[in-house]
């Protein structure tokens, strides 16, 4: 911790000056050069940096408990991750659910459901006919739980290259999320209305006028965490703030969302339009919608404990 | 020929006497006329008008139509070659001309015309001439630019007829030669008016020669005073007034009024413009009377009238105009109410004065010529008795001698009367002439005597100032005369012609050059008639103002007036004095002497010639009056009068009259019904040279007539014109005075509206005003408020700041108070470990106490050992001698003992604080070795984790395998159930049924199994599956897990499908090669160390065991054994807290200890 302040005594002065993250690279790595990775270390850093990308999937891996502290152990574990991964995407194909042309995504939804037993068996009837697969299959897609799964993976998938990694970040993600944050996330909305009057009461009460305010697509933002929303460069930089344990970035980014759009939110009259407007806002500018967001976050919930 | 005879027939029934037959014929002709286009009918109509001289011949052929016009010119020009007939034919073409035919542009290209200048030219009958000159000179205006090559002709004819009338070639009777002369002044009149340069210049070349300079002096000059100067010869040029264009716009009788127009001649000329310009104030005046309340006091003069005041109403007449002429005031005149005639004044030197203004002059003359009116004025002035009278009479009566050449004289006295002039004492028994002067205007006056010796050098204006006082004065003068008559008049009234009372005009000089204003107040001349024609005279100061004030809008007073008598009354007075003396006598050879001694009077034509102006204007406006018939008769009485006047014109008029009138007296003498007879009787000459003579002069007078008549109807035509104009003239100054009425209320409107603006300005200044104070107060509250607001700001900053002094304060109490508690553990640890070396020093002291006590005892016995010896000392002194050095060896012995003790101890106690320090760094080896095992497991969970979830995997997909296998074997069976129900059909066997009926049954009874497992149960399905699918192995399922852990080894493949998730630490903890694993590392770790710590404590237990081998001993040894017992038991609850893994961990720790 010393050696650790004295490498970074120039931190709170260049974080003054507006320079974020100057030294936060060279003080990720040192944090990852410990034997034992300090989880806790790495939660507190990644809520208060921005995560270089080189080693966002590290981090992300070890914070979601893909991989165990230990270096000695990761070769080992990430082997046992991976033959499970195959072992059944192998056992899929044998029981025909998945096939060569089956996408990526199908893949990473029909694992995670053998993985908790989920697995539709209804499926094994559908083996009568093909017709009656894909209808089913279909049929399934339409669970909102799978659906999330699906957006979420599809995001995840561009940001992650092996399928295996992917798979596991998707699926560790989707179960932190609905473990670890499932009774904070409900309250999203209600904390994303506090907020929103407190930053601006006209648009609140333009939405209450609406009747948007219960319409506003809380799935999309809350459940999907912005995946298909935000375009992926933005998305990695709020899924680190809610992978480090923070979900309440979420009401954030939406209520910087909501901000940015105003005049236009303001412009539209309908809960409908509304919805519509904000479940296909424009991606141009998420980048800045973030930086905003992260900053409100900061302002509102405090800078993260400083003890890096 | 048939028709022609027809016509002859026809001509002949034209003269009948009966009206009926007389229509016809003319019908005929008319119709004739119309169908046929050939020259014989006209031209037999011209024979027979020749021979007959019929009227209704003359009628037909004077409205001919345009075809028929050039046969009837051809046939005039035939018959005007020839000598004889000249004389009709002339006559011919001017009756067609004075018709004013629509031919009559044609007629200056027709062969007529140079005949007819060729006639003129040459013939020598006066007859023909004068008829010949006539026509010629009405049909001028007819062609005026079409007769312009014929200018010098016209000029030539002119020359030669007016070379004849003074040498009479032809040595005809005199009485043509007026009659030439006559037609010859009005050739020069038409020629003059239509082309001044040209005429002008002819007659400079023509009579710059000097046989024809008697001519001009004789003939021409005296014409040429009948003209003004003609306004083109400044304006225009030979070629101008030769310029179509110029005549276009001119109609015929425009042409004879612009003739007319530069005549000075009264019986030729036309005063349009002086006339349109008096005639308008006129009207003007009129109106402003009638609607100008204030003339309500005219009006209430004018009925006072009827009271018995003695004074006539003098009115104030007062006008400026500066910069100008003078202008003529005249007041109201007085009237005579009594009189039927009404007579108003017209002052016509003032008009004189404007529109002539060398007439001044002329009355300057005409005063010396004046008899008449001379002795008026004297007799007014002697009865005035001179200058010793006070009131105006002095003024207005000049003294005898001054004359002609002195008129300023007369403002003199008026000037020395000015000062009594305002005591107004009337004279009820006289005429009076009152005349009110300011003294300004009688100093000016004054001033001009000195000047008028000098006219010409004097300013002009000053000159005009002047001339108006010498016309005032003349008009006094003549006011004088008047008023004399009058009285003279009111004698004998009735004699007299009609003359009613007239007006004295006022002059109100206002002179611009001097800057000063001067007013004159002109006063009235009151004019006293007898008892009935006495008026009454208001005061002269209350009207004065009144009029004063409505005056100088008027120039012309006397509105409701006839101004035909105002110009009756000079001409009356004309008639008293120059009229009676010039009689005409018929020799024309006098006309020009006697129109020179007229001329140089001057004055009787102007007045006459302003008669004939004012003439017309009064039709005009008061057509439908009384005074109409009067001015009509005025008229006839002028024309009387003008007979004195001597123009050619005025001349042959006279010769007429007096014609007529010796005609009437002989013809009254005689009683004689014949002309002849009379005439024989009258003339005793040669009665037919006499009766040609007459004849001649009949026809010459006819042809005068027509001329005339022409020119009537010229002036008819004009009128007419002239009257609309005026029509439309008066309506426009109607609408005027109702616009300037509407201006009026406009401008009230105007102003009422400004008030209003005024009004809401005002108002909103106020409120302008009451808004800034709520303004400025509203911001002294904000700026109040603001402060406060600051005020309040501060304060809360500094509770803030205090706030945060509190909470530094509390953080800093807080960390005192932490840092106090860590001082009191600290102390307390202290407080123990002193405590602890207490009660070791408090052993240590209590064994001192212990061998002190020995050596006392030893002491005592060794002083009772001496008492006995010293008792036995002479014993025994060996004896004592020896018992001295044992016990010495004995104390030595002891003292030894005691050290060596006392060795013991510190070494025991160095003992204790190295095996106190090998227990703490035991237990800090114990604490890393736990966190490296902790690690260890840690790194282990993180792996076996990864490994379970890998294995987890696996038993779903052998749970999905499972379920896909089942669901083949039911699909499977079910396929084989079909091929049997088949079979059935084929071969209905009842073993078979049977059997295939177990089977059903058995895979329903699995099913329903299935189902119940996997809602209750949480082991897989599966597991029953295969229970079921294999039958007796179900009584495993049971089975214990300490059996389970003992056969592990043996069924390890099978306790992986059967084992439940809960079990699986319990048998990771129990795995031999794990536990060679922790086992192999904790010997490692616990080997070195506690190896060497049991070696050391058995070389000090063995040393405390040698060395305290008494109870002493054995208390601190149990007392440093003491300390590490509590923290293994601390450690123990610790790790029984933790998970079952390190409850194993710890089992091994136990199992450890007990090893070693």
């Amino acid at each position: 911790m010393a050696d650790d302040s004295q490498r970074n005594f120039r931190s709170v002065y260049y974080e003054k000056v507006g320079f974020r993250g100057v030294e936060e690279k060279k003080s990720l790595e040192i944090l990852l050069k410990d034997d034992r990775l300090d989880i806790e270390k790495l939660c507190t850093f990644s809520q208060r940096f921005p995560l270089p990308s080189m080693y966002r999937i590290l981090v992300w891996k070890v914070l979601l408990g893909i991989i165990p502290p230990h270096h000695e152990s990761h070769a080992l574990v990430m082997k046992c991750r991976k033959e499970q991964y195959w072992d059944i995407h192998h056992a899929l194909r044998v029981i025909r659910f998945i096939n060569d042309s089956t996408p990526q995504v199908d893949v990473f939804l029909r694992i995670h459901q053998l993985e908790s037993g989920k697995l539709p068996r209804n499926l094994a009837f559908a083996l009568v006919s093909e017709l009656q697969v894909t209808s089913q299959m279909h049929v399934d897609r339409q669970e909102p739980e799978d659906e999330v799964f699906l957006v979420i993976a599809k995001a995840m998938e561009e940001m992650v290259e092996d399928p295996v990694e992917c798979y596991w970040l998707v699926s560790c993600f989707v179960n932190q999320l609905n473990s670890k944050h499932k009774d904070s996330l409900q309250q999203l909305p209600k904390v994303l209305e506090q907020y929103l009057n407190i930053e601006d009461n006209r648009l609140l009460m333009h939405l209450k006028a609406c009747a948007a305010m219960s319409k506003l697509p809380y799935d999309l933002w809350f459940k999907k965490c912005f995946a298909g929303c935000l375009p992926e460069s933005s998305l990695q930089r709020v899924w680190d703030k809610v992978i480090s344990g923070s979900c309440k970035i979420l009401v954030f980014v939406a209520l910087e969302i909501l901000l940015t759009f105003k005049m236009k939110i303001i412009a539209l009259n309908t809960a409908e339009k509304i919805t519509q407007f904000l479940e296909n806002i424009p991606q141009d500018n998420t980048d800045a919608i973030v930086s905003k967001a992260v900053d409100l976050w900061r302002t509102h919930c405090g800078t993260p404990a400083h003890s890096v | 020929m048939a028709q022609q005879g027809n016509v002859g027939e026809l001509l002949s029934m034209l003269d009948s006497p009966i009206l009926g037959v007389l229509e016809d014929i003319t019908a005929a002709f008319k119709d004739n006329l119309v169908c046929d286009r050939g020259p014989m009918l006209v031209n037999n109509l011209v024979d027979y008008y020749l021979e007959t001289n019929s009227q209704q011949a003359l009628h037909i052929l004077s409205t001919l139509q345009e075809p028929h016009d050039k046969h009837l010119l051809d046939k005039i020009n035939d018959y005007m070659g020839k000598a004889a007939t000249r004389l009709p034919t002339l006559s011919l073409l001017g009756h067609v001309i004075r018709r004013q035919p629509s031919w009559k542009h044609k007629l200056s290209q027709a062969p007529l015309l140079l005949s007819l200048l060729k006639c003129l030219k040459t013939d020598t009958d006066v007859v023909v001439l004068t008829t010949g000159v006539l026509v010629l000179i009405t049909m001028l205006p007819m062609i005026p630019q079409s007769g312009k090559q014929y200018l010098h002709d016209f000029f030539g004819i002119f020359g030669r007829l007016s070379a004849w009338c003074l040498q009479n070639p032809g040595h005809v009777a005199e009485i043509y030669l007026v009659h030439l002369h006559a037609s010859v002044y009005a050739l020069f009149h038409r020629l003059y008016g239509m082309y001044p340069c040209n005429f002008v210049s002819f007659l400079r070349s023509h009579y710059s020669m000097k046989e024809n300079l008697e001519t001009f002096e004789e003939v021409v000059k005296p014409m040429m005073e009948h003209v003004r100067i003609h306004p083109e010869l400044v304006t225009g040029s030979k070629d101008h007034e030769l310029d179509p264009r110029r005549w276009k716009r001119l109609e015929t009788h425009d042409v004879v009024i612009e003739c007319a127009k530069i005549s000075l001649d009264p019986a030729e000329a036309s005063y349009e413009d002086g006339y349109y310009s008096v005639s308008r104030k006129l009207c003007t005046s009129l109106k402003h009377h009638q609607t100008d309340p204030s003339a309500s006091s005219y009006i209430d003069i004018q009925s006072s009238y009827g009271t018995s005041t003695p004074y006539s109403t003098p009115r104030l007449t007062l006008s400026q105009m500066p910069g100008q002429l003078p202008q003529i005031l005249s007041p109201q005149s007085s009237r005579l109410s009594t009189e039927p005639q009404q007579v108003t004044i017209w002052s016509p030197s003032a008009v004189c004065g404007m529109t002539t203004p060398p007439t001044s002059p002329g009355v300057v003359t005409s005063e010396s010529s004046q008899s008449a009116s001379q002795p008026y004025s004297k007799a007014f002035g002697t009865s005035a008795g001179g200058k010793g009278t006070p009131l105006g009479t002095p003024a207005t009566s000049p003294p005898p001698p001054c004359t002609s050449d002195d008129f300023v004289h007369v403002s003199l006295p008026s000037a020395a009367a000015t000062p009594p002039k305002k005591e107004d004492k009337p004279d009820p028994g006289r005429p009076l002439l009152y005349r009110q002067q300011n003294v300004i205007n009688s100093d000016k006056s004054l001033d001009i005597p000195s000047s008028k010796s000098s006219v010409t050098l004097s300013d002009l204006a000053e000159f005009l100032g002047g001339l108006s006082f010498e016309d005032s004065a003349e008009k006094d003068r003549e006011e004088d005369a008047i008023s004399k008559e009058i009285s003279e008049i009111t004698t004998d009234a009735e004699h007299m012609v009609p003359r009613g009372g007239f007006d004295s005009p006022f002059y109100r000089t206002n002179e611009s050059l001097s800057g000063s204003q001067k007013k004159t107040h002109s006063a009235v001349s009151s004019v006293q008639g007898h008892s009935q024609t006495s008026e009454p005279l208001t005061s002269l100061d209350k009207p004065g103002p009144e009029n004063a004030r409505e005056t100088p809008k008027q120039t012309f007073t006397p509105i409701d007036k006839p101004c035909g008598g105002s110009g009756e009354s000079p001409a009356g007075n004309r008639e008293g004095t120059s009229g009676e003396t010039s009689i005409l006598t018929p020799s024309p050879c006098k006309v020009p002497a006697q129109r020179r001694v007229v001329f140089g009077s001057g004055q009787p034509p102007l007045y006459e010639h302003l008669f004939e102006v004012a003439l017309p204007k009064t039709a005009y406006l008061f057509v439908g009056k009384k005074t109409e018939e009067l001015l009509k008769k005025a008229k006839g009485t002028q024309e009387d009068d003008c007979m004195s006047s001597t123009s050619p014109v005025e001349v042959l008029d006279r010769l007429i009259q007096q014609g007529a009138d010796a005609h009437t007296k002989e013809l009254n003498k005689l009683s004689l019904p014949s002309k002849s007879a009379d005439w024989t009787h009258f003339g005793g000459s040669p009665p037919s040279d006499e009766i040609h003579t007459l004849r001649n002069q009949l026809l010459l007078l006819h042809n005068q007539l027509l001329y005339e008549r022409f020119k009537r109807q010229q002036h008819a035509l004009r009128n007419r014109r002239l009257l609309r104009k005026v029509i439309k003239a008066t309506a426009l100054e109607e609408h005027n005075a109702a616009m300037k009425d509407q201006l009026k209320l406009q401008e009230k409107e105007i102003q009422a509206l400004k008030l209003s603006l005024q009004k809401e300005q005002a108002r909103y200044h106020q409120f302008q005003e009451e808004h800034d104070n709520i303004v400025a107060q509203l911001h002294s509250q904000i700026r109040q408020l603001q402060h406060d607001r600051e005020e309040f700001y501060n304060q809360s900053q500094e509770l803030q700041t205090k706030l945060e002094d509190c909470r530094n304060m509390i953080a800093d109490l807080r960390l005192e108070l932490k840092k106090a508690n860590n001082k009191v553990c600290h102390t307390e640890l202290l407080l123990s470990q002193v405590s602890q070396k207490l009660s070791n020093s408090e052993s240590v002291q209590q064994q001192m106490e212990f061998l002190n006590r020995q050596l006392l005892v030893l002491g005592e016995v060794n002083e009772l050992y001496l008492e006995q010896l010293q008792h036995k000392h002479t014993d025994t002194t060996k004896e004592v001698e020896m018992l001295h050095a044992a016990f010495r060896k004995e104390l030595e012995k002891a003292k030894s003992c005691v050290q060596q003790q006392s060795q013991r101890l510190d070494a025991s106690q160095k003992r204790i604080a190295e095996l106190e320090s090998q227990l703490a760094k035991k237990d800090h080896l114990f604490l890393e070795q736990k966190k490296y095992l902790e690690d260890v497991k840690i790194q282990a969970r993180g792996q076996l984790q990864a490994v379970e979830s890998r294995y987890k995997a696996q038993k779903r997909i052998t749970q999905a395998f499972e379920l896909e296998i089942l669901d083949l074997f039911g699909r499977l069976e079910k396929s084989s159930l079909l091929k049997k129900l088949e079979d059935d059909k084929t071969e209905a066997a009842e073993a078979a049924e049977e059997r295939v009926d177990c089977g059903n049954e058995d895979t329903v009874a699995g099913n329903s199994e299935e189902t119940i497992g996997r809602n209750g149960e949480t082991k897989p399905p599966s597991t029953r599956g295969s229970s079921s699918s294999k039958g007796g192995s179900s009584s495993e399922l049971s089975t214990p897990e300490k059996p389970q852990n003992q056969r592990l080894s043996s069924r390890w493949e099978t306790s992986v499908l059967l084992e439940p998730s809960s079990t699986v630490p319990l048998t990771v903890g129990s795995l031999p090669s794990s536990k060679s694993f922790l086992g192999m590392k904790a010997r490692e770790l616990f080997r070195n160390k506690s190896e060497s710590q049991c070696d050391e404590e058995g070389v000090t237990i063995n040393r405390l065991s040698d060395a305290l081998k008494t109870e002493l001993c054995k208390d601190p040894s149990m007392e440093s054994k003491a300390p590490p017992s509590p923290d293994n038991l601390s450690l123990s609850p610790k790790l029984q807290e933790s998970s079952v893994g390190q409850l194993h961990i710890m089992d091994y720790n136990e199992t450890h200890h007990d090893h070693s």
